[in-house]
């Protein structure tokens, strides 16, 4: 990879729109220029310090109420064209012009289905929380908890790089009363994610493992009677969900980010 | 009852309460409206104004109300496309010669960056000379940063948003960070802080 064409991929990598492909490449090429790593930090920084001291402006809520109350209780043009993203090509576009009349019904059941779908998945974080919910319940119900069964990390561990595109950390955590009971592969966020099974007595503790681009700041929620909680470190997102009580889960949590989450 | 409901519209208090809301609009307030605070700081980096993000603002939710069936995937990305829309038919009518500037050919007519982003330390400027330096960015580079940076949206949202390709919204990005990264290093001289070369 030339220096031009790292710097030019810098700002995707910083942004995590890098393919897995390139990132590698990229990733060897920084290793190798300490001038270009430095380039990569600045650009980080600035990027950091954009989010920490840009005003987000947001809206008086004098100016919501006011918009809300200019909202006419009934659409009078509903015959209006939609305004739809522009991502078609042209081809596309005229088989979008030919498909207009079957396409008024469909935008009927897609407004329904977005409605269903927009109520479920609020944001990204929401849909990950909902995701890592299903799989620890699905797990539950049919009563599998792993594809491979060890408390030795040294197996599972193994197992699971041999399948993934990227190594977990998986800890010993035995000494303070969670033992390893295996792991398993599952696809959360469009991605396959390691998720390694602890036992604290009868309660059962799954930890997804992925690697994430940023920092996110650490997370706890309850949902539907489970725990869940989520934090990043050295380059690896943790998603933890148990029915184990909130302070147990929460010093696992500690404990994992302290002698788990190195690689 | 015509008149009154007429009367009550044109004031600033919510829908008649006599009235019952109806289905699209209670969607609408759903789906949609969580995403006002977005679409206002939007506006008001685009505007650079609070009272011309105000009137955006507004006519964009209620233009994004008529055409809620075009709603595809997720909502916030789509409010934004509309606010952005809305935006650059208003420059059109109040501020044509601003329109100038929003040409991509001045993108092609700068190289690139040849020997890497000289981005100075993110610590040695303030929070008034970084917002100042983004508002001053032409308008292209500023939205571009102002979507990914405040708005964390993907590449691929910010393309649809500013209805270019993905590989311009990179070069745009790109450039945004080098320009901010010059000006406030011009900004620090000025200023006597240290500056990271």
């Amino acid at each position: 990879m030339t220096r031009e064409e790292a710097n030019r991929l810098l700002h995707a990598y910083i942004d995590g729109e890098l393919d897995p492909a390139k990132t590698l490449e990229l990733e060897a090429h920084l290793a190798e220029n300490p001038s270009v790593r430095a380039a990569c930090e600045r650009l980080r920084e600035m990027s950091a310090a954009i989010r920490d001291k840009a005003d987000y402006h947001a809206a008086p809520a004098w100016l919501e109420a006011r918009v809300r109350a200019a909202i006419p209780a009934e659409r009078k043009d509903a015959s209006a064209r939609p305004i739809r993203w522009r991502w078609l090509t042209p081809a596309g576009a005229m088989a979008a012009d030919w498909l207009r009349p079957a396409a008024s019904f469909a935008a009927v059941a897609l407004v329904t289905w977005v409605v269903a779908l927009g109520t479920m998945r609020p944001g990204e974080d929401e849909r990950i929380t909902q995701e890592v919910l299903a799989s620890h319940v699905r797990a539950t119900l049919a009563n599998r908890f792993y594809d491979v069964a060890s408390s030795d990390q040294h197996t599972v561990k193994p197992w699971l790089s041999a399948r993934l595109a990227f190594s977990p950390p998986v800890a010993d955590l035995s000494a303070s009363g969670f033992e390893l009971a295996g792991g398993r592969l599952d696809y959360i966020g469009a991605q396959p994610v390691a998720v390694l099974v602890y036992k604290r007595r009868a309660h059962l503790i799954d930890v997804f493992v992925w690697p994430v681009e940023a920092q996110k700041t650490e997370q706890t929620l309850a949902r539907d009677g489970f725990n869940i909680e989520r934090f990043a470190k050295n380059g690896m997102g943790f998603w933890l969900v148990s029915d184990l009580n909130r302070n147990e889960l929460d010093d696992f949590a500690r404990l994992l980010a302290e002698q788990g989450a190195a690689p | 009852m015509l008149a009154a409901d007429s009367v009550l519209l044109h004031h600033t208090d919510p829908v008649p309460l006599h009235k019952p809301v109806s289905e699209p609009k209670r969607r609408f307030e759903q789906l949609v409206l969580p995403h006002f605070d977005a679409a206002y700081n939007l506006a008001r980096w685009l505007t650079r104004n609070d009272h011309d993000a105000q009137d955006v603002v507004q006519e964009a939710v209620l233009r994004a109300f008529r055409f809620f069936d075009g709603l595809r995937g997720e909502a916030r990305p789509w409010l934004l496309s509309i606010v952005r829309n809305t935006f650059l038919t208003w420059l059109q009518i109040n501020r044509p010669a601003d329109t100038v500037g929003f040409d991509d050919g001045l993108v092609e007519l700068i190289p690139s960056d040849e020997d890497g982003p000289e981005v100075l330390a993110a610590r040695s400027f303030d929070r008034k000379m970084l917002n100042e330096a983004i508002a001053a960015l032409p308008l292209q580079f500023r939205e571009a940063l102002i979507l990914r940076e405040l708005e964390d949206l993907s590449y691929k949202d910010i393309a649809r948003i500013t209805d270019v390709p993905m590989g311009t919204v990179m070069s745009r990005l790109a450039r945004a960070r080098r320009l901010l990264a010059e000006s406030l290093g011009a900004l620090s001289n000025i200023s006597g802080t240290q500056v990271h070369k």
